[in-house]
């Protein structure tokens, strides 16, 4: 059974269009991942699912229940919000037990929960605390136990771990996928951060203007992406493109545009339909897909250009070139030394690079 | 249900919830609301039709009526007529009398005001706290324990019952508040602005004039509303620290309708009140919302 | 060292001020505040200093440059001295060469003293804080305190004046005088108690007292409740909030002197409500509140609730706006009903705008005096009397000034005792948050 299903939803805040004609399901167990830059509408769209925005068209059901008109308390749903949203001048327990006393739960019932959802949770020793008293990371474990006391179905998280610190925020993230693998319940979660949705998430939908631009496995994305922005907002340093046209004789063969010595041959790509000579296109190879040195010599793409600027990072070092003018860089092991001014032999794949249209920048 | 399901196929509830436009919410809401607002209309409702009603009309009617007959001769009674003991040459007097006092006060204090609260934001020195916290509380204490030294410091100065001493009071008292709403200011401008004019070489004044005092117009304005409005509507000063000749308009207006001597001419009186009460409800109506914040800070005060 | 920094801090404003009060006293000012002031301002810092001296228990007067600043003092000290000396009848007649200079001297005479005093003072003070304090080591520490950030020091020297000049000044003054048996003028001779004694015996302080507590705990229960609620129904994203709030805001523009002229003229029993209910058919509807003894004060409430709960609203409406949007998501969430989360969550954390607007009522309630002058003149009789008014007519109606004195002293304190607690709760707050 679909534990959520979003059928043709819109939402217009006077004239501005925020969510246009959106179709969604979300399968029993699922995790999906809300994913866009700030402005795309996934918090929208996630506070329509919760029942605190009023939609302006479409339906939304939620464990085959129609709750489109349904206020948020009887849809069946927890929610955790990115302030965390505690209650302040109430204790811990408070916070945990403030909604469900209100829905006239018996006292033991109510006990039964808090401390379930407070062992789960390890906050058993902050019960009587005040949110004042709690660390980042405590509160945000109460925010959460306050949404799991209420035994539902459905979990939505607006931007949970974007108000901690980077270290906390890993810690946190396993957590909730534990938590996940354990409840199993349906979890919804909206966020920016790219890394928070490939690790969480069953699938992703990457959000922009209102629209989902795709919805698939963390691994099909990445892979795969459908479309030129998808390409660019996934992944760590980024994708980058290189402006071209693909001329289509016996085999598909790139030519970069501003000239290149090299005109690698694409016959691995796997094209999604058969392609037209002279189409004009971005290429896009992911700094990672770039091999160095002998490797290389074994890939079917190779050549040898300058390095402009090394940036180590560590375990990698970022290495900034040019090719024909065009800006590419691609990442190689650390423990390798490149200098400024050094010529390196890179290869690539074409089966792992991503071909956009150059127009509408869709995956060709 | 049955045309939607026709469109879209999307059979049960969908869309925005659907709420009557008159459900019992809206009408406790709205209600409630129109019933206060009219409360508060009222009494400028009632000052106006009285002020265009003649005397007869006043007797005989009801306050809440809408005048039979307007004549603006009131008016023109309490601008240039009425009597507050022997001078009969109606509010005008009090009128200059007003401008005259809540101009330079206004730029005085502000001018002090401004260059205090720059001082202790940004240019901080030992005791200075010390300073702001005596000059809070005095804020809050009732002006009535200082009124009788000041009256000797203003007799000592020769200034007592004359303009320019009902200015320096104005100044002094306005500035705690003032002091307080501008430190609060400049303290929220980013002290790398501040730094960075230092790196560049400006001193104490040349920041205040070129880099703090051109960020900072909204508070010049909202502490230009606080001012003026405070220093037209006060009585207790100018009550005491100015002889009659000398008055301002506020207690001019307490003279003329307070007063014992002659028939009421409440019409008289309704557009003299109407007439002191214009500048303040002028700078209100125009300043709107830094109106708020402007008496927000000044709360305190008096 | 912060216990030892505060008596410095306030040794070291006092000094200034002491200088501010030399040179306004050079420039010609008399008056016999300013003079009190002076002293009042060096015996205290005398007394620091040599507890600060007796504390620190030796004095190593010759040690470094400390030498060299006292001396400088000293001879200062010595020149004022000489300079007072020369306008003292003894000096003039061993030295007739002075006296073609005399009118100077003469006018010099009181600051040569005074100069004197703080000179030596302040070389005392060199010394005191020199064995305390080893940062006298460093080069210019000194200078650094008192002439360092001099431009800042001489832009806050109004603000310096008025705090201690004026406001603690005359604050003492008149707390002084309170305890005299001035009338017409102020007299310094001290007679006890007896203001007081005569002020709570008096009736009229009696019924100012009680109307005081009427009206404030009126105002207070009332303008926080209604203009909580109205603040609480402009915030339900109501159309039209604006010309509501234009709407309930504007009296507060309008002065007491304006609220108590219309409204009397509204509870006008010959033409105001009352005779308009009663030309409905009403015959025998009584509404005359300010001209009724018992309730006067509540006439006077109406006026000032109509000029003033529109503040109260913005107050309120802008902590309201200032809660976070996502706990009334989480509210929502949880199935809290409206009127519950507005109780139980939203006023709870409202706890610091409801403690401001409290000072900001209480503080204005104790200064009432111009709507009741505009409104009632204190009357019917006597009914409508307050604080503020007694205190007012006393000192400049009934040429008794110590007992406006005493009532004034006893409005201090009970702004005192009001905003102490409330300040401390207020601010004491913060620092945990």
């Amino acid at each position: 059974m679909n534990s959520i299903e979003i059928k043709k939803l819109s939402l217009n805040f006077d004239e501005v269009v925020v969510l246009k004609d959106l179709d969604l399901t979300i399968e029993k167990g699922e995790f999906l991942v809300l994913l866009g830059a700030s402005g795309c509408g996934k918090s929208t769209l996630l506070n329509c699912i919760a029942g605190l925005l009023d939609v302006t068209d479409g339906q939304i059901f939620i464990n085959g229940k129609n709750v489109t008109w349904h206020e948020p308390a009887q849809r069946g749903i927890g929610m955790v919000f990115q302030s965390y949203a505690l209650y302040p001048q109430m204790s811990v327990k408070g916070n945990l037990s403030f909604g469900l006393k209100n829905a006239g739960l018996p006292k033991e019932e109510i006990e039964k929960r808090v401390k379930h959802a407070s062992e789960m949770l390890q906050i058993e020793s902050l019960l009587e605390r005040k949110p004042a008293a709690l660390s980042g990371g405590q509160r945000q474990r109460v925010a959460i136990g306050r949404a799991l006391v209420r035994d539902v179905e459905v979990f939505l998280f607006d931007e949970p771990l974007s108000n901690l610190d980077a270290k906390l925020r890993t810690e946190l993230r396993v957590e909730i996928k534990r938590l996940h693998q354990k409840l199993d319940n349906t979890m919804i979660y909206v966020t920016h951060d790219q890394i928070e949705a490939m690790t969480l998430a069953d699938r992703i939908a990457v959000m922009r203007d209102g629209l989902i631009l795709q919805l698939d496995d963390p691994k099909t994305i990445y892979n795969a992406p459908a479309n030129k922005y998808v390409a660019g907002f996934i992944g760590s340093p980024g994708m980058k493109f290189l402006k071209g046209t693909i001329l289509q004789n016996d085999k598909p063969i790139f030519k970069l545009e501003g000239g290149w010595s090299e005109s690698p041959d694409l016959s691995n790509y796997k094209f999604q339909e058969s392609i037209k000579t002279e189409t004009q296109v971005w290429l896009g190879i992911r700094p990672e897909s770039v091999v160095v040195g002998g490797e290389a010599k074994n890939m079917p793409v190779n050549f040898s250009l300058e390095v402009e600027v090394v940036e180590p990072m560590g375990a990698d070092t970022l290495v900034w070139s040019q090719i024909g003018g065009q800006e590419f860089r691609f990442i190689i092991d650390g423990n390798i030394s490149v200098n400024v001014g050094d010529r390196v032999t890179v290869g690539f794949d074409p089966a792992h690079v991503s071909i956009f249209d150059f127009d509408n920048e869709e995956r060709l | 249900m049955a045309d939607s399901a026709d469109v879209h196929s999307l059979d049960g509830p969908r869309g925005p919830k659907p709420r009557k436009k008159l459900s019992r919410r809206n009408i406790i809401l709205y209600g409630t609301l129109f019933v206060v607002a009219v409360y508060y209309l009222i009494p400028l409702y009632v000052m106006l039709v009285t002020s265009v009603k003649g005397m007869p009309e006043i007797r005989m009617g009801n306050i809440f009526s809408l005048p039979l007959e307007i004549t603006f001769e009131p008016w023109v009674k309490a601008w240039s007529q009425a009597c507050t003991g022997l001078n009969c040459d109606g509010l005008s007097r009090g009128f200059w009398n007003s401008v005259k006092i809540t101009v330079p006060s206004v730029v005085i204090s502000i001018a002090i005001a401004s260059i205090n609260g720059y001082a202790l934001a940004n240019w901080r020195f030992k005791g200075a706290n010390l300073f702001f916290t005596v000059l809070i509380f005095g804020a809050f204490i009732p002006y009535q324990i200082m009124l009788y030294p000041l009256v000797i410091i203003l007799r000592d100065l020769g200034l007592y019952t004359k303009l320019p001493g009902l200015i320096m009071i104005h100044s002094i008292f306005g500035m705690p508040i003032l002091t307080l709403l501008f430190r609060n200011y400049f303290t929220s401008i980013p002290e790398e602005l501040f730094k960075a004019a230092r790196v560049d070489g400006a001193g104490f004044w040349g920041i205040y004039f070129r880099v703090m005092m051109p960020m900072s117009l909204p508070i010049f304005v909202v502490a230009i509303i606080l001012q003026v409005t405070g220093i037209w509507n006060d009585f207790l000063f100018g009550v005491i620290y100015t002889k009659p000749a000398n008055y301002p308009m506020t207690v001019q207006l307490n003279n003329i309708v307070n007063s014992v001597q002659g028939v009421k001419e409440y019409n008289v009186n309704m557009a003299a009140t109407l007439l002191t009460g214009l500048v303040p409800l002028a700078v209100y109506f125009i300043s709107g919302k830094l109106f708020v914040r402007g008496i927000a800070a000044g709360a305190v005060k008096g | 060292m912060p216990k030892q920094a505060l008596p410095e801090r306030f040794f070291i404003g006092s000094i200034l001020l002491a200088f501010v009060m030399l040179v306004l006293a050079t420039v010609g000012i008399k008056s016999q505040i300013l003079e009190n002031a002076q002293f009042l301002i060096l015996l205290p810092s005398l007394l620091l200093v040599i507890w600060m001296g007796v504390k620190t228990g030796r004095l190593e007067i010759f040690t470094n440059r400390l030498r060299k600043y006292a001396t400088g003092w000293l001879i200062a000290a010595l020149t004022s001295a000489m300079v007072w000396s020369f306008a003292q009848k003894g000096t003039q007649l061993a030295l007739p060469i002075l006296k073609d200079l005399r009118k100077v001297w003469n006018t010099f005479e009181p600051f040569a003293l005074f100069a004197t005093a703080v000179f030596i003072l302040f070389c005392l003070v060199l010394l005191v804080i020199g064995t305390r304090d080893s940062d006298l080591e460093r080069p210019g520490y000194i200078e650094s305190s008192l002439v360092n950030n001099l431009s800042s020091k001489i832009a806050a020297v109004p603000m310096a004046f008025t705090a201690f000049g004026i406001f603690i000044m005359a604050t003492l003054w008149t707390v002084y005088h309170s305890f005299t048996n001035s009338r017409l003028l102020p007299k310094s001779e001290l007679i006890g108690f007896g203001q007081y004694e005569r002020l709570w015996s008096s009736d009229r302080w009696y019924v100012s007292i009680e109307n005081l507590a009427i009206f404030g705990v009126g105002s207070l229960v009332f303008s926080l409740t209604i203009g909580f609620m109205l603040a609480a129904l402009l915030d339900q994203k109501t159309r039209f909030e604006n010309t509501f709030r234009t709407i309930f805001l504007y009296p507060f523009a309008l002065s007491f002197i304006i609220t108590g002229l219309i409204w009397q003229w509204i509870l006008n029993p010959d033409h105001g409500v009352q005779k308009v209910v009663r030309s409905l058919g009403f015959d025998n509807f009584v509404f005359n509140p300010l001209y009724n003894a018992d309730i006067v004060i509540y006439g006077v409430l109406i006026a000032a609730l109509w000029q003033g709960t529109g503040f109260i609203m913005c107050l309120m409406l802008a902590g309201l706006r200032g809660i976070d949007q996502e706990i009334w998501m989480a509210a929502r969430v949880d199935g809290i009903p409206m009127w519950k989360t507005y109780l139980r969550i939203v006023i709870p954390m409202m706890r610091p705008v409801f403690i401001t607007t409290l000072v900001i009522i209480s503080a204005g309630i104790i200064k009432v005096y111009d709507l009741i002058v505009a409104q009632t003149s204190g009357g019917p009789g006597l009914a409508s009397e307050v604080p503020a008014k007694y205190v007012f007519d006393y000192m400049f109606g009934h040429q008794n000034l110590a007992q406006g004195f005493a009532g004034s002293t006893m409005m201090l304190v009970s702004v005192l005792i009001v905003l102490i607690p409330l300040a401390y709760l207020g601010f004491g707050r913060r620092k945990h948050g």
